[in-house]
């Protein structure tokens, strides 16, 4: 009885369809992912000594000036036009959450952070950060002024973008650019004919439902129920023209990066 | 879980990333197949092979170098992984609760049905994903007791255990106990 189980299970596990097809971007998405951990990752340390420092009592004003970049270098400036103060810890990944609403050209959303009055509260650990009410945008924001759409001139012309860029694709169609705001050298995706293709948030901006990097998956699809999985991460589409949809990258647990992603991108991988 | 722990906690280096990354693309290319229907028969199911496949991937790209300096083969290095992360992502979803089988994940496997109606493979989707993960290291990748308590950092005893209880359980869920 035993051999005969054995006999089954090794038959079984031959069997031709237990073949699971790749999607010819699989390679490429391996490799972003990659390269994107292997970032956050000494983003992370760089975060840990700047708590650290926090912990040791060290003066914010000291803080902004002790770092390897000065938080007004990070923060996108479109973003910041809605606080009164900028926030100086926009480094820490784990612990900042400055309340800043994704899309920032919506006044009207009325969002209880957006009049940070105080520069400490953005040290704040994130359980203690209110999930802003508003119903969803449905319009992509922008990021440092750059928005989906946008060609590459005038994305260029915000000074947003970190040059040079790259060929984002073997083809070299379309280019990719780090942002003042995140350094993953993918962060903004240009394609000539469609504009800006692929957008990704700072990890400390908020989508207007309130998601962002650390957001449990299970947070995300409470926030948008409409959520699908894509890959190892959860799209979700947006009624809007030119339609467009919000990519949350997860680890499988939490959300690791926020992208914006025009549905029409021509952009191969993206 | 031990397997990635070290590769988190490895050290990394600067040296040769250029090389490193079209080193590792290949290595992600040539592998990949064998790694998704690796997945496939570890988590039951399609998609979840391919979150758990690009999860791994992207965890040891991310430390290529080290990974390749200690010497292991990366493939079996991977394949190890993969159990142990297949292992601790299910005891974290069994919290959190999370609601499985999504659509749309971009891979399709053929004639799936067919295999989903086997009452072997129906069988094994209600181990436990340790007792799983052995069966799998013992039947997909004909590892000795030995080398699948190396590959999942537990004692031969709990392999000897593990894989008898999940045995008993097929029998019993074949109805042939």
């Amino acid at each position: 009885m035993d051999d005969d189980l054995d006999d089954e299970l090794r038959r079984l596990f031959s069997d031709d369809r237990l073949d699971v097809h790749a999607t010819p971007d699989a390679t490429d998405a391996v490799l972003r992912g990659a390269d994107r951990r292997r970032r956050r990752r000494s983003a992370v340390s760089t975060a840990f000594a700047v708590v650290t420092l926090v912990g040791a009592g060290v003066g914010l004003t000291q803080l902004r000036s002790s770092g390897d970049h000065t938080a007004d270098e990070l923060l996108p400036t479109s973003v910041a036009s809605t606080s009164s103060t900028p926030p100086s810890t926009s480094t820490v990944y784990s612990t900042s959450v400055v309340t800043v609403p994704a899309p920032p050209s919506n006044p009207s959303s009325g969002n209880p952070g957006t009049g940070n009055p105080n520069p400490g509260t953005s040290t704040k650990p994130r359980t203690t950060t209110p999930l802003p009410p508003p119903p969803p945008s449905e319009q992509p924001s922008k990021v440092d002024g750059l928005a989906l759409g946008m060609t590459e001139a005038d994305a260029l012309k915000t000074g947003s973008l970190v040059e040079p860029g790259s060929a984002a694709d073997p083809q070299g169609k379309c280019t990719a650019y780090a942002t003042k705001s995140v350094p993953d050298p993918n962060a903004a995706i240009i394609s000539p004919a469609r504009g800006i293709v692929w957008l990704t948030l700072p990890s400390y901006a908020k989508t207007s439902k309130g998601v962002t990097v650390g957001t449990s998956v299970a947070d995300v699809k409470a926030a948008y129920p409409t959520a699908t999985q894509s890959g190892s991460g959860l799209r979700v589409e947006m009624a809007a023209t030119p339609k467009w949809s919000y990519i949350f990258e997860t680890d499988g647990a939490a959300v690791t990066a926020v992208r914006m992603r025009l549905n029409s991108s021509d952009c191969p991988g993206y | 879980m031990t397997a990635v722990l070290q590769l988190e906690l490895a050290a990394e280096r600067g040296g040769g990333r250029a090389e490193a990354v079209g080193d590792f693309a290949e290595f992600v290319r040539m592998s990949m197949p064998g790694l998704l229907r690796y997945g496939h028969a570890l988590t039951g199911n399609p998609h979840d092979a391919a979150d758990l496949v690009q999860s791994v991937l992207e965890k040891v790209g991310s430390r290529w170098v080290a990974v390749q300096r200690k010497g292991d083969d990366p493939l079996a290095y991977v394949r190890r992984a993969m159990a142990n992360t297949h292992i601790s992502i299910w005891r974290r979803r069994r919290r959190e609760n999370l609601v499985a089988d999504l659509p749309d994940s971009g891979v399709v496997a053929p004639e799936l049905s067919r295999l989903e109606n086997e009452p072997l493979w129906q069988a094994l989707r209600e181990l436990p994903p340790r007792q799983r993960a052995v069966i799998v290291l013992r039947y997909y990748e004909n590892l000795s007791e030995a080398e699948i308590a190396n590959a999942l950092g537990i004692s031969c005893g709990t392999v000897k255990s593990q894989s008898s209880k999940a045995m008993a359980s097929l029998r019993t869920r074949l109805g042939r106990d």
